[in-house]
């Protein structure tokens, strides 16, 4: 079953899997990603260290709207080709992108502390990475409680499209929203939009180890997909054994 | 004014717990999803191979 | 367009004449929405002189979950009388099975608000008498219905499908509600339509993009 294991008893040539050698690249760079934050990254002038975080939090945040962008695209081609393998990668980026979400707006939360000094302020981004993390919910529970897998599989697709249409026009009715009920969320980098040189470069280099590092978390959450079908397989088969 | 009002509730050093949390929370959701996948493939796949060991015992239809 | 409107219509007046045939729905959810309103009252702290900042999010907080309970109920005969395999296997388009539901749902709904509109004029203290008030209404309550059907399909073959609507539904509705309580606020004020800014035609193209989108999903729903 894993290829892995098959090349080592073939004694031949062994090639390790790509899905290993996605984990060693992963876990160099995101090494690297650590030290180019914490050793390289200038102290922020006015905010100080705890402004690093930022280079975790924009790029977790990136890559699950990016995520969403998979799970619609997969979604997309399930309903037309009807191929489990499409299915199965939807699952899993939308399995994923909840984790993405789920940490961008846990660490989303420990940066606007001490930078807004409030815990949650109904902002335009935050807001929609929370509508986002909802829909994503809604697309898992669809999944859980349907009552067949294909049909789980039809309505989790159906979600992931509807859900990703909407979400921009969640973000402009926010940001629409906010320009009349303009926050009080005062102080410098508000906008936290000024970055100098270097910190846009370590930012760039932190979002494209995230893009790996979520590969790498699809592909095995994929390769166990694959392994619950195959048990599922094998109880089938040995409950007509039985019979 | 403001700024100088501001800067006196945002010590840098006083933020530090925030970013440790932040950094910690990031670790261990990453690493504890990876960890429950890779358990649960170890799970199943004991499972497939205590019930393929079952299927190839009893006889065929 | 005329394979389209006739089996609509058709599925329109039987489920209308089905659903309001027992009154008590109709008074049930008319009942629940004023309960929700002398909720969110007290839970706002409604007094005096605030009553004009929190009525329009009180109108729609309302709206919004009796919607809920009337589109809860839009296949829940269907599913359980085997009523949709039947209208599937007939040659009746999906498109048409799917409008047919949710014009049900909006008209049901849309009679349910004109009730409650009256009611909560005078508990809430706001004139009702506003063409862009009733405009927004309709407008936000089509949204509600077009969304609202796509969703109960799926909800009502689900194994929580109490739960599963309002989880699919608000997240994404949540726009319509942002934009139908400001517009509200603005057409209670006395706005005209220029004064209602883009809210209205938020609304508005949301129901255009998903009035194209939910009927062509709905035919996967609905496949066997």
């Amino acid at each position: 079953m894993a290829s892995s294991q098959s090349m080592e008893r073939s004694g031949g040539l062994q090639f390790p899997s790509l899905k290993t050698v996605l984990a060693v690249i992963t876990g160099v760079m995101m090494l690297v990603d650590l030290y180019f934050i914490f050793m390289v990254a200038p102290t922020d002038a006015v905010l100080g260290h705890v402004q690093r975080v930022f280079y975790f939090h924009v790029p977790i945040a990136i890559m699950s709207f990016l995520a969403f962008f998979v799970v619609f695209i997969a979604s997309l081609m399930y309903l037309f080709k009807r191929s489990p393998k499409w299915d199965a990668f939807a699952h899993a980026s939308a399995e994923v992108g909840v984790i993405f979400v789920t940490l961008a707006l846990i660490t989303g939360i420990i940066w606007a502390r001490p930078i807004w000094n409030t815990w949650w302020t109904w902002e335009p981004r935050l807001t929609t990475t929370l509508i986002l993390w909802l829909i994503y919910v809604a697309y898992l529970m669809v999944r859980s409680y349907a009552p067949t897998q294909s049909k789980g599989a039809i309505y989790a697709a159906v979600v992931g499209i509807i859900g990703f249409v909407d979400v921009p026009i969640v973000y402009y009715s926010v940001v629409w929203w906010r320009s009349i009920h303009p926050s009080p969320v005062v102080g410098p980098f508000a906008k936290s939009d000024s970055l100098d040189g270097t910190m846009a470069l370590i930012l760039l280099y932190s979002f494209i180890t995230f893009v790996f590092f979520f590969a790498y978390m699809v592909m095995e959450r994929m390769e166990l997909r694959t392994t619950e079908e195959a048990l599922g397989r094998i109880r089938f088969a040995l409950r007509r054994r039985g019979e | 004014m403001l700024d100088l009002i501001l800067l006196s509730t945002h010590l840098p050093s006083s933020n530090l717990p925030y970013l440790f949390a932040a950094f910690a929370v990031s670790w261990v959701i990453l690493f504890g999803y990876l960890f429950y996948v890779n358990r649960r493939q170890h799970e199943l796949r004991k499972e497939i191979s205590r019930l393929q060991t079952i299927l190839d015992q009893t006889p065929e239809e | 367009m005329n394979g389209l409107l006739g089996p609509m219509m058709v599925i329109v007046w039987k489920d209308l004449l089905l659903e309001l045939r027992s009154k008590d729905i109709v008074v049930s959810i008319v009942v629940f929405g004023l309960l929700v309103v002398v909720v969110f009252n007290f839970a706002l702290n409604n007094i005096p002189g605030r009553s004009e900042e929190l009525a329009p999010g009180i109108l729609w907080a309302a709206f919004a979950f009796s919607a809920i309970l009337a589109m809860n109920r839009a296949f829940v005969r269907d599913q359980e009388q085997g009523g949709l395999e039947g209208l599937l296997i007939s040659p009746v388009s999906r498109d048409a099975i799917f409008l047919g539901k949710a014009l049900t749902s909006l008209i049901f709904m849309l009679l349910v608000e004109a009730v409650l509109l009256p009611v909560y004029a005078v508990m809430l203290d706001f004139s009702a008498l506003s063409w862009y008030l009733i405009l927004t209404i309709f407008l936000g309550t089509l949204g509600f219905a077009v969304v609202g059907t796509l969703f109960s399909a799926m909800a009502v073959q689900t194994r929580s499908r109490e739960i599963m609507l309002p989880v699919l539904f608000f997240p994404v509705l949540l726009p319509v509600i942002i934009a139908a309580v400001e517009a509200s606020a603005r057409a209670v004020g006395g706005e005209t339509f220029i004064g209602l800014g883009r809210w209205l035609p938020l609304i508005g193209v949301f129901d255009a993009i998903f009035l194209v989108i939910c009927p062509w999903v709905f035919s996967f729903v609905v496949e066997e």
